[in-house]
């Protein structure tokens, strides 16, 4: 059934994309493209950021039960972006990443973004999401021991991620608009996002400490009573 | 009848994706309206939605077209002075060039969307990694799941009396009891789940997909065909280029551009020309009995 069936090709793409495909991508932007554009580089590396973890998770053995609570916790994450104004699903993947382990947490908020842009749309904004959320839980998941320690970290963590993701998404939100980065019309976008921003950072923070209970504690068991 | 959301998903999403980046990377007003026009044919013809989507767009496209004006000074021609800020017809043109291509772009991916079911995304991510895939897929059902244990868990709460919507701090608790026990529920489920799994041998052979979808020589003609035209159409546009500021330079009606434009156009319409063609023989054929 699969393209990728064969264990050398995939041997292959995994050096193949950090070495080959983004050096390439980036040279071909700035030489061939007589207007540098910068959205076409940055699409590609975005996907093939995204591609290459996957390729690096799949050679991993992350074990059956890790997975299927992976899958959980995606679902959990994906049901939350139906709340209105304030979603969850950074709270989420944190969590995910805190108490599975980083690549969890990269893929809980990556798997999400894509399956809720089924109902909300997917776009070219996709891999950029997918790529925020899931840097967000990997980053979470690699500062595991004190966010889990202190709730002051966790707080700052929240809005940290907030503020960061909605600037990075203001980068892109310029670069698809204008093809090239204009300070003029990046200050713009980020004004005119200061309310979204704000929204994150707070529901970011507010989840946090609203879901670490009923979530985290109850992950911190489940792992302990049948060894995650 | 094979509508053109039937071809294989390789082909379907291959096609998106070229009719997108190429309406994405360029900013050439001839190429723009083409796309533009097209996807919303596309639209209208294929993926019945009503009319909201399409009063979404015009005001994302007022919007976008009058930014880019109010923010970018640039340009010799000035039409009048805001604030004592002038606004010039190429920061116009710009913005409304610019607010096309989203908004074309936009529709494409709408009908993206519309095409690409999940099955299909499982499809096309389990040809990537059956790990992921699976998770994918599992995510999706728990998606549905969740959604009906969270309606079972606030029935029985209600029946039991625990779940007063009248009362905002009770109806928040309320809630709070249900994700509880949604949480709990799905956690230890999952658990369940997985030792199935392991019982039943998952991962000691070769995964199968839900839905069969094979790649036949028609798949293979239309991937070439609309590989072709964009090649075409890449080619072509390579050399049409407009100069926005200070005026407007262009470069866009050279022989290789309208062969491009061309290219574009032949890709644009592609699944009208598949769907109306199959349209056709079924009628001649069910004329025919």
């Amino acid at each position: 059934m699969t393209v990728i069936k064969n264990r050398a090709v995939r041997t292959v793409l995994r050096y193949a994309i950090p070495f080959g495909a983004i050096p390439a991508l980036v040279i071909l932007g700035a030489t061939v493209f007589d207007e540098k554009r910068y959205l076409i580089i940055s699409f590609g590396v975005a996907l093939a950021a995204i591609v290459l973890f996957m390729a690096g998770i799949e050679k991993k053995n992350i074990g059956s039960r890790r997975m299927v609570l992976v899958a959980v916790m995606t679902a959990l994450a994906v049901i939350g972006r139906f709340i209105p104004l304030f979603k969850p699903i950074t709270a989420i993947c944190v969590m995910a990443a805190i108490y599975l382990g980083a690549e969890s947490g990269f893929l809980c908020g990556a798997l999400s973004v894509l399956i809720s842009n089924i109902y909300f749309g997917q776009g070219p904004w996709t891999p950029f999401q997918m790529l925020g959320f899931g840097m967000i839980g990997l980053i979470a998941g690699y500062l595991c021991e004190p966010l889990k320690k202190s709730r002051a970290l966790l707080i700052g963590y929240g809005v940290l991620a907030g503020i960061a993701y909605s600037m990075i998404m203001d980068v892109w939100t310029v670069l698809w608009y204008n093809g090239t980065f204009s300070p003029d019309l990046y200050l713009a976008a980020i004004i005119s996002a200061l309310p979204f921003t704000a929204l994150y950072a707070v529901s970011n923070a507010g989840f946090l400490i609203l879901l670490k209970k009923p979530i985290g504690d109850k992950l911190e068991r489940i792992k302990q009573k049948y060894g995650v | 009848m094979r509508e053109f959301h039937e071809y294989n998903p390789i082909t379907v999403a291959a096609y998106y994706l070229c009719a997108t980046a190429v309406t994405m990377f360029t900013m050439n007003p001839v190429v723009i309206g083409i796309s533009l026009f097209a996807s919303v044919i596309n639209y209208i013809l294929y993926a019945k939605n009503g009319i909201k989507p399409h009063l979404f767009s015009l005001v994302l496209f007022v919007i976008m077209a009058a930014v880019n004006p109010l923010i970018n000074h640039n340009g010799m021609t000035v039409l009048f002075y805001l604030n004592d800020r002038p606004i010039t017809a190429e920061a116009a043109i710009y913005g409304v060039t610019a607010a096309g291509m989203t908004v074309a772009a936009l529709y494409w991916l709408r009908l993206f969307t519309k095409a690409m079911t999940s099955d299909k995304l499982l499809y096309l991510f389990g040809r990537l990694s059956p790990k992921i895939s699976l998770i994918l897929s599992m995510a999706i059902r728990y998606t549905e799941l969740l959604r009906i244990r969270w309606r079972k868990i606030s029935d029985a709460q209600k029946a039991l009396g625990l779940y007063d919507d009248g009362n905002l701090i009770d109806a928040l608790k309320g809630r709070a009891r249900v994700l509880s026990i949604l949480i709990t529920w799905a956690l230890e489920n999952g658990i369940i789940t997985a030792e199935s799994m392991d019982a039943r041998g998952y991962g000691t052979g070769r995964r199968t997909s839900f839905r069969l979808f094979r790649f036949r020589m028609r798949d293979g003609l239309i991937t070439a065909i609309c590989a072709a035209a964009t090649a075409i159409a890449v080619i072509g546009l390579n050399g049409a280029d407009v100069v926005w500021y200070p005026s407007i330079k262009t470069t866009l009606f050279e022989p290789v551009s309208i062969m491009g434009y061309v290219g574009f156009g032949v890709l644009s319409i592609l699944p009208i020309i598949i769907n109306t063609k199959e349209a056709i023989r079924w009628r001649y054929l069910s004329c025919a009995n």
